[in-house]
């Protein structure tokens, strides 16, 4: 428990300071938003076997629920955050049938219903609610300072998540589930109940990661925010580190994205077959990710 | 403690490849050439249109170089550019951090963005923060310009609502056209120009018989098209990006239907593109709006006609170029233009000197003009309509009819 505290508070930490220390704000936020999203796939994939394709659903709604609130209902941004949160969570109540799906038909059908949400968002005929195709303006709202910090809250909340949820009864039951639902359900365990509470606490971290996104970015269209690389990125990154784990995710985004940053700037001709060759060695040899390999060595990762 | 100095490692080692990514040593007081900076999409949805673009704007810069740098006023010489470019992968999310890199590390002097709406978006609010001249060779959505935003300047295309200006003034006074299709890709660059057709047709004698919406990625017209005949237009406007444009005319070949007037956006910007797709026959009597190399532009006073630069272009380059190589290489002139112009090199100084040259710059891509919030009206898009020559088509503009070089041929054949 010590040690995934201490990880989580460097974590924070790190991205807290590192703006004094490197200019390049967006590149610390983009890795600090790809952090949250995969501890929210780490939350739901990790812990009961979900893998949701589309996760940027729940991101998107966030986005668009928090800069809406601004634009229309004349909300501060952070309570506008809250909204993101909120509503990506209603979009998750009424997606919680698709948790009687399992494996490869759960992650398409979660992976439509982000479609539909993007085809809804940008919908001509609802330019006046959501601005349709023609993208949101922020510009009234725009502090890069403040969303900067409100996207470190956030990847404090999401590590708290998973710390709880690695050492709660709540987190034992979850895996449990994922391990056997039915010996689950003989134990005792409220499957329907826990895993339904482990989808919308992953919706609202997308919910809410969306929204401070929004924040920041300030201008964007339904495309940038319902983009599907959102969701593969958070994937792999999570999958990348070791999924259930609260260190995983964090090593994940910070390797994977800093190699993408670093040869996409570096070598942009080679950019694709390194990441690509990445990504395959990771599926042969290490299926479990990082984590697996450190466990294998002995060591315990939080 | 041993587990705990392994997991700290893998830390430190990840947060090194981030910051790893090189800061840039720079002195802002010796300019012995200027940085210019800018994304292009070496892959994904945008990579035609941007690589395209890209071209231009490098062949900019390799022909000031190659004449000793560019006139800046507020040095009293000429400087040489350098170019600095990054990778998006036609992705915002991997474009804000490389706009940023370019203006907090690399420090660039000059901001030029990507191709397009959607990967100019995310370099607006980052180079307004930065106090940073945004350059927009080609982002047209009219969420982009706002007039409390002096930091953005839309060089080489108007924004995307006054494109359809002409046309729809074409259909109001051409007497033939009483009822008019319109099929349109919900983005915010075609679905502006819907909502602007419709707007300007409302309440004039031309009726509005069919008006639908379909996805971006919508590659199959098959039922449309026969939607639309059964509608009975007498003339067909489609709107979309170049796949929409080349699936509705290939669409159209394939049905066999016949419409007596049928327009489109990209045959008239990436040319080459669609007779590849299409084939010269298929784009026989299609209309479109004419852009350079279509639309030539030979009485300039700054920079060359485009008969010289498409002479020197395939010369040096050994291809032919298209609007967006045009459009990227217009983008330069312009910078070229605010450096000469400016007094200071501070980024404001530069957004006055546009201002000072707004409204009176003629260049190949025809007039730079911008509104005070630094969208262009100056290029407003004439109608043109392809017709047979030889064994290909040639280009004749048919409206505004001041500047018309031949009558439309009406019903198509």
């Amino acid at each position: 428990m010590l040690k995934a505290v201490l990880t989580g508070v460097a974590t924070v930490g790190l991205f807290a300071l590192a703006p004094v220390f490197y200019a390049n704000q967006t590149l610390l936020f983009s890795a600090m938003m790809y952090l949250v999203l995969a501890q929210g796939i780490n939350v739901l994939y990790g812990f009961t076997g979900y893998l949701p394709f589309g996760y940027v659903g729940f991101f998107g709604a966030g986005a668009y629920a928090g800069a809406l609130s601004v634009l229309r209902l004349g909300l501060s941004p952070v309570l506008a955050l809250v909204v993101g949160g909120v509503v990506a969570v209603l979009v998750g109540v009424v997606l919680v049938p698709l948790l009687r799906l399992s494996g490869a038909y759960f992650a398409i059908a979660n992976l439509a219903a982000a479609q539909a949400l993007y085809y809804v968002v940008s919908n001509p005929d609802l330019q006046a609610l959501t601005n349709g195709p023609y993208g949101i303006n922020l510009a009234v709202a725009y502090n890069a300072t403040a969303s900067y910090a409100a996207m470190v809250a956030l990847l404090g909340l999401a590590l708290a998540t998973v710390v709880y949820l690695r050492h709660s009864r709540l987190g034992l039951a979850l895996r449990a589930i994922r391990e056997d639902r039915i010996s689950a359900e003989l134990a005792g365990i409220n499957v329907v109940r826990e895993r339904t509470i482990a989808w919308l606490l992953s919706a609202l971290l997308a919910g809410l990661c969306g929204a401070a996104f929004a924040w920041y970015i300030s201008v964007f269209y339904p495309e940038t925010v319902f983009s599907l690389n959102v969701s593969i990125f958070a994937i792999v990154f999570a999958l990348f580190g070791g999924a259930a784990t609260l260190a995983g995710p964090i090593v994940g985004t910070l390797v994977l994205y800093g190699l993408y940053s670093a040869i996409g700037i570096s070598q942009p001709e080679y950019f694709q077959l390194i990441f690509g060759l990445v990504i395959v060695g990771l599926v042969l040899f290490l299926p479990d990710g990082l984590a697996s390999l450190s466990e294998r060595a002995g060591f315990e990762v939080p | 403690m041993m587990r705990q100095k392994g997991l700290a490692g893998c830390v430190a080692i990840a947060a090194l490849a981030l910051i790893g990514l090189g800061p840039a040593a720079w002195a802002a007081d010796a300019p012995a050439v200027l940085k210019l900076g800018t994304l292009y999409a070496g892959s994904g949805a945008f990579a035609v249109p941007s690589t395209s673009e890209h071209e231009g704007l490098k062949f900019w810069v390799d022909q000031v170089n190659a004449a000793g740098g560019t006139y800046v006023k507020a040095l009293g010489r000429k400087v040489r550019l350098r170019l600095i470019a990054y990778n998006d992968r036609s992705s915002t999310t991997t474009a804000a951090p490389l706009y940023n890199q370019l203006i907090t590390q690399d420090k660039v002097d000059i901001l030029v963005s990507d191709f397009g709406s959607v990967l100019t978006s995310v370099a607006v609010p980052i180079a307004q923060t930065h106090k940073m001249l945004l350059f927009d060779p080609t982002g047209t959505g009219a969420a982009l310009f706002s007039p409390d935003n002096p930091y953005v300047v839309l060089c080489s295309l108007p924004t995307s609502a006054i494109w359809p200006y002409a046309l729809a003034d074409f259909l109001k006074k051409f007497e033939p056209v009483r009822r008019v299709a319109l099929l349109y890709a919900t983005n915010d660059f075609t679905g502006s120009q819907a909502a602007t057709l419709r707007e300007r047709l409302r309440g004039s004698r031309v009726e509005l018989v069919y008006d639908q919406g379909v996805a971006t990625n919508t590659s199959n017209y098959a039922v449309l098209l026969h939607n639309v005949e059964a509608a009975r237009p007498d003339a067909v406007i489609e709107f979309g990006y170049a796949n929409n444009d080349i699936a509705f005319l290939q669409g159209l070949q394939a049905s066999g239907l016949k419409f007596k007037m049928v327009f489109a956006i990209f045959p008239g910007q990436l040319f080459s593109l669609l007779r590849k797709n299409v084939s010269e026959a298929g784009l026989a009597y299609t209309y479109t709006y004419p852009t350079p190399p279509l639309l030539a532009y030979n009485k300039v006073n700054y920079g060359p006609g485009l008969e010289a630069f498409l002479r020197e272009y395939r010369q040096k380059r050994g291809e032919d170029a298209n609007f967006l190589t045009v459009a990227g290489y217009n983008t330069g002139l312009v910078i070229g233009k605010t450096l000469a112009t400016a007094d200071k090199l501070d980024q404001l100084a530069l957004r006055r000197a546009v201002e000072q040259f707004s409204g009176k710059l003629f260049t190949l891509d025809g007039l730079f003009k911008v509104d005070r919030s630094g969208a262009q009206v100056g290029e407003l898009l004439p109608v043109g309509q392809f017709l047979p020559s030889g064994n290909g088509v040639k280009m004749q503009v048919v409206f505004p009819f001041a500047l018309a070089t031949g009558k439309p041929v009406y019903p198509a054949p």
